[in-house]
């Protein structure tokens, strides 16, 4: 019986399929078995075509529009999924809500008493000099009181297995249209074995957010108007936005569609004005409006933040999450933990070194050839250092501009995060790097998909999981039942 | 529904049939110089100019052109020129692009329909037009835009989307009948004299077919085809699809559902406009119109229904939010 598995290189990495060579970890075991009975990789391939198709089929495209052809393509997609027993997701869910609560409250008491700044817990000018700070929001009440209310925190797993926080995403995480309808092709891609799995649904996704945005409206509003806003049709993420409008019978609408009389929202409708409660966002803070954020703001609806802070219409998510994602202030989420709830954290953050912390400055600059710099006010991989991959002249030239600016970086080591048995190159199956995207909301409770968006590097060797880059996703498969239960592995140290 | 689709779907609409009216001006432009039969006549640039001026472009034909009038300058102005925004490609490039923005209100069947044309259509060019012969071609043509409203008529439901869809395709048919119906009198017989000749008789026959009216016309009006019979049925037949009072009717039942479930929309000023034109329509004598200028009537028809577009507009699309009915 040819064995699809019997190149397969384990490498020093954790590997999610195998303890060691040849030998599946129980979890990954019966999806073993079930490759094991494939003729050959042809069978796999012919189940490849198929998932593709059915992403062209159902639209599940983003276009590349350069030019006016208007060519659509595909998120490269991997068939082998990604399988999450019970108990690790037990305690991935434990340690996400502790994150959501904790992030909350840090939310809530930063734009109002500010107590953590007071007694010195985090320094005052880390969170006035972040970007994403919104001082107009100061002292003013939101909904319910909660402060955000969808949280895509990034996960990794690191050489020992342990999972780790490398960010959180509060302001407008995308990718979960991926999770819902990666979860519908593996559907008709392997029926038999997501059955035999006894794999959690995540469905509910798009109903837990739609309870969620309703939740928010006025309190007075007996039947609320939910909308959705985006950009427009020349966003890369506009599919996920017209998917998650469909799915929740919501309207999607532009700024331009939208108008505010007397602090209230409308939308502008063929028979007239009809009044808006709440409004999902998918644009940043800067461009909702332009008469407080930015002046050029084509996309936002001037007046909206009036409106907002008038309690006449909902945000999701309000306005100023961001400050909570900063690359710096990711380095207190663990201490806003331990001063919110007196708890430790249970998931533990990516070791991060702040170069604004005198000790910590002189360890950066001793080992700028095995870390990762980034700049905290930037993303996407901008003003970023990864030391092991570097020439002399650039370490050299961030050396300057970590001394002249300590504030501005953060260092972490470099991680080799976990791997899993993926479909290259439509011809082996190889250990490819993943990290994984759950989606919490913050509603009446906190709720989380029992899934996510596993992101894969497709390209060998590459730790960099962006769609931009390579990266491509495969289905979460979070188990009902433990099939044995070994324990999570645990960090030998946790960082705070 | 929101004002921002209503009007995509309604400019979708008249783009898709301004596109259609195009290749059928084109088609029976090419069936007529082959009428023609005199080889001089069929190498006349003058049997071409007519179309330049139907679509009211002439200006920017002329500038892109110079002077040279060829069939094979007005056909890539008219089909492929990407320059000319009424052309085909121009036409069905807008209602594509219209329609991607709307996509997740139409079925995959309408969208995928109007995508698979667009990315074929894109790819000809006057080598292919010629390689295929006119009518092969522009047939291929018609049979994909009749093919994107089968599939649309089966597909969307009758809501708002599918009632500003027609409104805008029956005033954009109006319209475009109106223009044909221009052009032909306008270059063709500005001697009245001519009237009853043979040429005169292929002449109006090919102004029945580019509205795909000749056999119609047979059927339904026995006798002699001449100026004032056709333009009585293209102006105001009452069963002919594409005559003027037909589609302006067909409009204003199109705006009847769209205010259906709004009274404060009741008499709203394109309704009004629609309402006075079908009127004017139905009391015309026509011989009376003929003799105080054709041309002067049809111009003022036009205006009545860019009037009523723009009370389309200004009543469902741009209207002042401070006057706007606030909704419950």
């Amino acid at each position: 019986m040819p064995d699809l598995f019997a190149n397969y290189e384990h490498g020093r990495f954790y590997d999610e399929m195998f303890a060691s060579p040849g030998k599946a970890r129980p979890h990954y075991r019966r999806l073993y078995e079930r490759f094991a009975l494939m003729e050959s990789m042809g069978e796999l391939l012919d189940r490849q075509r198929t998932a593709d198709q059915t992403f062209i089929d159902r639209g599940v495209t983003f276009t590349v529009y350069s030019d006016t052809a208007g060519t659509e393509k595909i998120f490269p997609f991997d068939l082998i999924p990604r399988i999450v027993p019970a108990h690790e997701w037990a305690h991935l869910e434990r340690g996400l809500t502790q994150r959501m609560q904790a992030l909350n409250l840090f939310l809530a008491d930063i734009y109002s008493e500010q107590r953590i700044l007071k007694e010195g817990v985090i320094p005052r000018e880390m969170v006035e000099s972040s970007k994403d700070f919104r001082p107009e929001m100061l002292g003013c009440k939101i909904a319910r009181d909660l402060y955000v209310h969808i949280n895509g925190s990034d996960l990794i797993r690191d050489e020992a297995g342990v999972y780790r926080v490398l960010e959180d995403n509060l302001r407008t995480p995308s990718g979960v249209s991926y999770m819902l309808e990666n979860r519908q092709v593996m559907k008709r891609v392997f029926p038999t074995m997501l059955r035999d799995y006894r794999v959690r649904p995540v469905e509910n996704y798009t109903n837990d957010l739609l309870n969620l945005l309703l939740h928010l409206a006025p309190a007075h509003v007996p039947d609320p108007t939910v909308v959705l806003l985006t950009p427009g049709v020349f966003n890369s993420a506009y599919f996920e936005h017209s998917f998650l409008a469909r799915q929740m019978g919501i309207e999607i609408v532009e700024g331009g569609d939208l108008v505010v009389e007397n602090d209230k929202v409308y939308m502008r409708r063929t028979d007239g004005l009809a009044p808006v409660h709440v409004i999902y966002r998918r644009i940043d803070d800067s461009f909702l409006d332009p008469t407080i954020f930015r002046k050029d703001s084509l996309l936002g609806v001037p007046g909206l933040v009036n409106a907002y802070r008038k309690g006449n219409v909902a945000l999701c998510n309000p306005i100023g999450t961001g400050v909570a994602d900063d690359k710096a202030m990711y380095y207190y989420v663990p201490k806003m933990i331990k001063f919110y709830l007196g708890q430790e954290a249970l998931l533990p953050n990516v070791e991060t070194y702040l170069s604004s912390n005198d000790g910590e400055l002189q360890f950066i600059l001793d080992n700028l050839p095995k870390l990762v710099v980034k700049s905290v006010n930037e993303a996407g991989g901008y003003g970023m250092l990864v030391g092991p991959h570097s020439t002399q002249a650039q370490i050299e030239d961030f050396r300057a501009k970590i001394i002249a600016n300590p504030r501005n970086f953060i260092a972490q080591p470099t991680i080799g995060l976990s791997r899993a048995p993926s479909v290259c190159d439509n011809a082996t199956i190889e250990g490819r790097h993943i990290d994984l995207r759950p989606y919490i909301l913050n509603g009446e409770t906190i709720k989380i998909a029992p899934g996510g968006l596993t992101r894969v590097a497709l390209r060998k060797g590459s730790l960099v999981v962006n769609s931009s880059q390579g990266g491509g996703s495969k289905d979460t498969w979070v188990l009902n039942d433990d099939i044995t239960n070994p324990p999570v592995p645990q960090p030998e140290k946790i960082i705070v | 529904m929101l004002s921002r689709v209503a009007n995509l779907v309604y400019w979708m609409a008249r783009y898709l049939e301004r596109a259609e009216n195009t290749a059928r001006i084109v088609d029976v432009n090419a069936q007529l110089v082959l009428d023609l039969q005199s080889r001089q006549a069929a190498d006349d640039p003058k049997s071409w100019e007519p179309l330049v001026y139907v679509t009211g472009d002439d200006e920017e034909f002329f500038e892109l052109n110079g002077e040279t009038v060829s069939e094979r300058a007005v056909v890539e102005f008219m089909l492929f020129d990407r320059r000319n925004p009424s052309s085909l490609l121009s036409c069905i490039g807008f209602a594509r692009e219209n329609a991607r923005c709307i996509r997740d209100q139409l079925s995959s069947e309408v969208w995928e329909t109007l995508n698979t044309f667009y990315l074929k259509l894109k790819g000809d060019d006057y080598a292919r037009y010629a390689q295929l012969g006119s009518s092969e071609y522009l047939n291929r043509i018609k049979s994909q835009i009749q093919l994107f409203y089968g599939v649309a008529e089966s597909m969307m439901p009758r809501g708002g989307l599918w009632w500003f869809f027609e409104l805008g395709r029956h005033l954009e048919r109006a319209d475009n009948v109106s223009r044909i119906l221009d052009v032909k009198y306008y270059m063709l017989l500005p001697d009245l004299h001519a009237v009853g000749s043979a040429l005169d008789m292929i002449q109006w026959a090919s102004v029945l077919r580019s509205c795909s009216g000749f056999e119609a016309f047979r059927r339904s009006r026995r006798g002699q085809l001449n100026l004032e019979r056709v333009v009585d049925y293209l102006l105001r037949d009452n069963e002919f699809p594409r005559s003027i009072l037909f589609s302006i009717n067909a409009a204003s039942q199109a705006l009847d559902q769209i205010t259906a479930h709004a009274s404060h929309l009741d008499n709203n000023p394109a309704s009004q406009h629609l309402e006075e034109l079908i009127a004017e329509l139905e009391m015309i004598d026509v011989p009376e119109v003929i003799a105080d200028g054709l041309h002067e009537f049809l111009d003022d028809v036009q205006m009545k229904i860019s009037g009523i577009h723009e009370a389309v507009q200004a009543t469902f699309v741009d209207y002042p939010t401070a006057s706007a009915k606030v909704l419950a």
